[in-house]
């Protein structure tokens, strides 16, 4: 399938999908900014690379994940779940509920996490490092 | 072919009968359903294209431009996570923009996505 792409004004790759009312030229001079260009959609990030869309970058008409984005995206991800996990655990405490698994281990579980995301080398490394829940 | 039909009202021939208006008003303009993680769409009408800006940051492309951006919006976006909600948005006569967030404010690529528009 062909897709529109370019860079967007945040700083990554917008795809821009014809739905086949108009033919892709068209949805190219009409739907997209001034530079978009028209690849097949096999040509760009695939299987864990494509699940950090917000790390894409656009080299001429090359797309690649920028990793250090993706480790931050990731770490991001990872942190916003921690948080709620901690905010859980301390509605429990405050409730006199008592917490399944003990704060020594779940400050274990944190380091641990954030230590893989450091430590990964690719897109599949990060997958593999489960948020908290 | 082409050609116009003029009337008031539209009746079945049983009795049925609807006030022109409510076909012009209450019909929809454009609609589309598509995948958030991909674009891809699996049907749409008078929609000329989606794109993914980002992660759950989806704009809306329609073929024929609306009068003006008083349109209204139905938005269903439906994943994993239990809620899903429809932020951001941006009204434009050629196009709309919206995020799809979960209760915690982090963006999610709706399995489905179904935005329909009435003006």
């Amino acid at each position: 399938m062909q897709v529109v792409i370019y860079q967007n004004s945040n700083g990554g790759v917008s795809v821009c999908v014809p739905t086949g009312e108009l033919p892709i030229k068209e949805v190219l001079a009409k739907d997209c900014p001034a530079g978009a260009i028209i690849v097949d959609d096999a040509t760009l990030p695939q299987g864990a690379d494509a699940q950090f869309f917000d790390a894409w970058k656009l080299d001429g008409t090359t797309v690649t994940v920028d990793f250090p984005t993706a480790q931050a995206h990731k770490l991001a991800q990872f942190n916003a779940s921690a948080v709620q996990v901690a905010q859980k655990r301390q509605l429990n405490t405050l409730a006199g509920i008592e917490n399944s698994v003990s704060d020594a281990d779940f400050t274990a579980e944190l380091t641990a996490g954030r230590t893989a995301i450091a430590n990964a080398k690719t897109t599949a490394d990060l997958i593999a490092v489960t948020n908290p829940s | 072919m082409a050609g116009t039909i003029v009337a008031d009202t539209l009746s079945d021939g049983a009795g049925n009968t609807t006030a022109m208006d409510n076909v012009i008003y209450g019909s929809a303009k454009a609609w589309v359903n598509f995948t958030g993680s991909n674009g891809v769409i699996r049907a749409s009408y008078n929609v000329s294209s989606v794109t993914r800006n980002g992660t759950a940051n989806y704009t809306v492309n329609f073929t024929n431009a609306f009068v003006d951006t008083n349109y209204c919006v139905q938005v269903l976006s439906q994943g994993t996570a239990s809620i899903l909600w429809n932020t951001g948005m941006t009204f434009n006569t050629t196009s709309y923009t919206y995020l799809v967030q979960n209760g915690g404010s982090t963006g999610v690529d709706a399995t489905y996505n179904c935005v329909v528009f009435f003006r």
